[in-house]
């Protein structure tokens, strides 16, 4: 009895000094990609990355979209926030207005040197002379439909807005909607607003010194044209969000969708059949030349004041962005995130996934996409704090609301919008 | 007791009004849960499944955390349900039977308490928890759900007192017995259905609440069943076969409880005390 | 005597601390940040004095979000009273399963909010839910509804949703009222001669109405607080047609980034309802008093 007493004390010893002096940082991850495969997926990586550093213990907890913008301001003040949280520009703003975020400029001249960013996703956090998160993973917005689908009724895949919309009229026969766009007040209705918006010429909502431009004939002429797709969808699309409008594609019951990607469902739900698959850039207004979109370059931001634990976080970015883990990473959603970095783009780990080999030709179509993808509020430098309250409140997709629920002209919504605007920005 | 013909048709009539409205839903969501995912979005809907899976169950266990959540759900309502009881039951006897300054007002406040839009408190509560460190724990939604059912309880727990008939509580008095063994030994017994119910109240209360959860929580292995469910309904896709089958498993242990202790809640509200 | 009060407080003591630390603070604390001009949580504001509640008075959306509370609690309020009753009275008679029935009416209350709504979103969407090819089937209507899409029918859906929760638990309620009202009445009722529709009006509603009153003060100040089911299906949309004061409190707060004009949004909501308890709670003790 003594003499294991005595051993374990012999053993304890030991392993005090060995533990006080290798205690291993302890981090916390956030991240709003919280069905169950993509936590799953992030689990292996961090699995692999902690056995390579013992001397860090990374860990990580999936969180809402609901919920985040409500917790995340509080959990940091509290002192109980994550030192790192994957997140889209517009969360940018608020945190840094509470102070919670340093510049990462020379980290991500770093990173660049090694993987060379896409430059349009660096853009998106770059202001007030700083680079305020690491970008990690690429979303642009596409069109969807099936190949099939527009042969059967002779059309081709549109270029402009007067085809799209001829389209959209051709293919609403039958119980089915010609195209599915979504007018809810919610993020998905501000993105693909904003899609059509770009295509039409108006793409900065703020003038140079900061006030709003927001109400302009190019938004009024995107707005109203959105507003006649929208009469072409299906009626509950007043409260869809980004799952509802797949539904309506993957089930054959809308021709045509605006969206991320649809890879994943369309190959469980859907048939699967990727030739049948067809994705092209958003159509253009009839007197533009160039397809343009929205694009999410999401972003880590570092949290954390401690040293240790913010050495450690970049340690952990900097595995992340190595092309052997980073396809594997981009992979927990096939066909939604896309690669940031050259070398990313070109990876084996990205292309390797036997989704990605079987979805070639639409990968390859959303990147090339996805290459003049822009932001609302994040565009030419004019990036000001307001934009936070003006993406998070969906004043363009209330914008919209006001005309197509609320029954007023596109003029007199825009105007009304601008006002929101400026009202929310006070 | 004969019932005429017409007011046998409106009884059957209403009933099955009520059975649909309610059994429907469920009898939806829970064959939905095994029905294939092209079943489940096809254009014409099915109400009898024509295709078998477990595959979303399959997901839903492997992918996330749900039996854990399910036991968090479990401690804090259940820590909640013992809690509200043992404040609940001495506050509303003395509020029944003992004379004390104040007594009036303050039942009438405890009233009040339920006009408090509980949207109110989430941001200053916030700021409390974390300066005493119950930020992410299960502590904090005890103390959360045992103070929402408080005022409630108290009100249901002293008409519950009130039904008691005066005679037995007077013979005790006589018989010289403190208020502490007359609560004890006579009261407590005699409305031990009211007090099941209000136990389930509290219990079910705590199971279902979601706002508080969501916010104060911050770590996956801590959260509960509502707060673990928002969590699979994913931001860019819906997976309905996977939402499905996290209804019906997120409402098979209340049931399961509710298949034990159900009638208790349903003779305890209705009879009471009476006996 | 000075024993039994203390033992009353003691009593008393434990409920009315936790109540008074997790709401009175929160309350205070509430109406010091309504002076004040925070906008995220963790800033620091300046003491701003009654701005706030100038610009919360002036502002119509405040007022418009005031009516929708009202229009919210009243329909709610209706809605589940009439189901409700209906559901007492049948439950209170008898018929092979009524025990059952009884039982399990309750399962609507006891699944969680988010799973409710879940439920629900799914039913009525117009991608693989039942609701519009059941409507079209039987021939209600000829094209898919949106029962979201305009502000009157979200209302209306988002009130259906929340009845279709909480009058199972209401219902249970009026049972009990119901059953304590004596049989013998009824028998006596019957011999007289009277019909159904007489007992009722004459004997069942004047006997449940003091219950009837209890309830719906109760389910006013229940239903006025209901946020989550709101939030989590329309966010207060379409164009703004369900942002009652909840939403419109939670929107400031964490979407708008104006955290002072929220807790004044707040405080302003908790004195009309303060008021109404306050009135209801008079009205229901004189009630009591002179049955």
């Amino acid at each position: 009895m003594k003499k294991r007493i005595l051993g374990l004390l012999a053993g304890a010893s030991m392993l005090m000094p060995l533990s006080a002096f290798a205690a291993p940082v302890e981090i916390t991850l956030w991240h709003m990609e919280q069905p169950p495969h993509r936590v799953a997926r992030i689990q292996e990586i961090i699995d692999a990355f902690n056995t390579a550093h013992p001397d860090i213990v990374v860990k990580q907890e999936p969180q809402n979209w609901g919920e985040v913008y409500a917790k995340a301001p509080a959990a940091l003040s509290a002192g109980a926030g994550p030192d790192m949280l994957f997140a889209i520009p517009d969360f940018t703003p608020i945190l840094k207005n509470i102070g919670a975020l340093t510049s990462v400029a020379d980290f991500v001249a770093e990173l660049d040197k090694k993987h060379d960013f896409v430059d349009s996703t660096v853009q998106s956090y770059s202001y007030d002379g700083g680079v305020w998160a690491v970008p990690l993973y690429n979303m642009a917005m596409s069109l969807w439909y099936r190949k099939s689908v527009l042969d059967g009724a002779g059309l081709k895949v549109p270029e402009t807005w007067a085809d799209w919309k001829a389209a959209a009229e051709k293919l609403s026969v039958d119980g089915t909607y010609g195209i599915g766009v979504p007018a809810n007040k919610q993020l998905y209705t501000d993105q693909t607003i904003y899609s059509v918006m770009v295509n039409g010429g108006a793409t900065e909502i703020y003038n140079e010194d900061g006030t709003l431009r927001f109400n302009n004939p190019q938004t009024v002429a995107a707005l109203d044209y959105y507003a006649q797709l929208q009469k072409l969808s299906p009626p509950d699309s007043t409260s869809w969000t980004w799952g509802e409008a797949e539904a309506c594609f993957v089930s054959k019951s809308c021709g045509m969708i605006m969206q991320f990607s649809v890879i994943s469902s369309y190959d469980t739900q859907g048939g699967g059949d990727p030739a049948d698959l067809g994705v092209a850039p958003i159509p253009h207004a009839d007197g533009e030349k160039d397809h343009n979109t929205i694009a999410y370059a999401n972003a880590v931001m570092l949290l954390s004041k401690d040293e240790a634990k913010r050495k450690a976080s970049e340690e952990f970015i900097r595995y992340l962005l190595e092309p052997e883990t980073y396809g594997k990473f981009l992979n927990m959603e096939p066909g939604l995130f896309m690669p940031v970095t050259a070398d990313g783009a070109k990876a084996e780990s990205f292309w390797g996934d036997p989704m990605a080999t079987k979805y070639k030709a639409q990968i390859e179509q959303i990147i090339a996409n996805s290459q003049n993808g822009r932001l609302f509020g994040f565009t030419s430098g004019r990036t000001f704090p307001s934009i936070a309250a003006i993406s998070a409140q969906n004043v363009i997709a209330e914008t919209l609301q006001s005309i197509v629920v609320g029954g007023k002209s596109a003029a007199d919504a825009v105007a009304g919008g601008q006002d929101r605007m400026v009202e929310v920005s006070k | 007791m004969k019932r005429s013909l017409p007011a046998t048709l409106l009884l059957g009539l209403s009933g099955l009004f009520l059975l649909l409205l309610i059994g429907m839903p469920f009898w939806w969501v829970v064959t939905g849960s095994f029905k294939l995912p092209q079943e489940i979005i096809a254009r014409v809907p099915t109400m009898v499944p024509h295709s078998f899976t477990l595959q979303h169950f399959a997901k839903l266990l492997s992918g996330s955390d749900y039996p854990v959540y399910m036991i968090n759900s479990l401690l804090v309502a259940g820590i909640s349900t013992a809690i509200t009881l043992v404040l609940s039951v001495p506050a509303a006897y003395a509020f029944f039977r003992l004379a004390f300054p104040g007594r009036e007002a303050l039942y009438r406040i405890i009233l009040l308490a339920y006009a408090f839009p509980s949207i109110v408190v989430l941001i200053p509560l916030f700021g409390m928890f974390a300066r005493i460190g119950l930020i992410d724990t299960l502590a904090a939604l005890v103390i959360i759900n045992v103070t929402f059912a408080l005022p409630f309880s108290i009100w249901m727990l002293r008409s519950f007192f009130a039904s008691v008939p005066k005679e037995i509580e007077e013979a005790a008095l006589m018989d010289g017995a403190p208020p502490t063994v007359i609560l004890r030994r006579i009261m407590i017994p005699l409305i031990a259905p009211g007090i099941a119910s209000v136990g389930i109240f509290a219990f079910i209360s705590a199971w279902t609440e979601y706002v508080f959860a969501s916010v104060l929580i911050l770590s996956d292995a801590k959260r509960t069943v509502p707060v673990g469910f928002s969590g699979i309904i994913g931001q860019y896709q819906i997976d309905w076969g996977l939402l499905l089958s996290g209804a019906s498993l997120a409402v098979l242990p209340v049931v399961i409880l509710f298949a034990l202790v159900g009638r208790w809640f349903v003779s305890g509200l209705t009879e009471g005390a009476v006996k | 005597m000075q024993k039994s009060r203390s033992l009353a407080f003691a009593f008393v003591a434990p409920a009315l601390l936790v109540l008074a630390a997790i709401l009175g603070w929160p309350l205070v604390s509430a109406v010091l940040l309504s002076l004040q001009d925070v906008r995220t949580i963790g800033s620091q504001g300046q003491w701003v004095g009654f701005t706030n509640y100038s610009t919360v008075i002036s502002n119509p959306m405040f007022w418009t979000s005031v009516g929708m509370s009202i229009v919210w609690v009243v329909a709610n309020a209706a809605l589940q009273t009439v189901l409700a009753l209906m559901a007492a009275l049948t439950l209170n008679q008898n018929f092979p399963g009524v025990k059952i029935a009884r039982t399990w009416i309750i399962l609507t209350w006891i699944v969680p909010t988010v799973v409710v709504v879940i439920i629900w979103r799914w039913l009525f969407s117009t991608s693989g839910g039942m609701i519009n090819p059941l409507m079209m089937q039987t021939g209600i209507v000829s094209r898919p509804v949106g029962f979201f899409s305009t502000p009157w029918t979200a209302m209306a859906t988002l009130i259906f949703i929340n009845s279709w929760r909480w009058f199972p638990f209401i219902a249970l309620m009026m049972l009990a009222g119901l059953t304590r009202i004596p049989a013998d009445l009824y028998e006596a009722a019957r011999i007289d001669g009277a019909n159904g529709w007489k007992r009722f009006t004459r004997i069942t509603w004047p006997l449940l109405a003091p219950t009837l009153g209890v309830l719906t003060v109760v389910g006013t100040l229940l239903s006025f607080n209901v946020f989550d089911i709101i939030w989590l299906l329309t966010a207060g949309g379409p164009a703004g047609g369900t942002r009652t004061l909840p939403v419109m409190i939670y929107e400031t707060a964490f979407k708008g980034y104006k955290l002072s004009e929220a807790a004044t949004i707040s405080v302003l909501a908790t004195m009309l309802l303060m008021a109404f308890a306050l009135v209801a709670t008079r009205w229901l003790a004189k009630e009591g008093d002179s049955r």
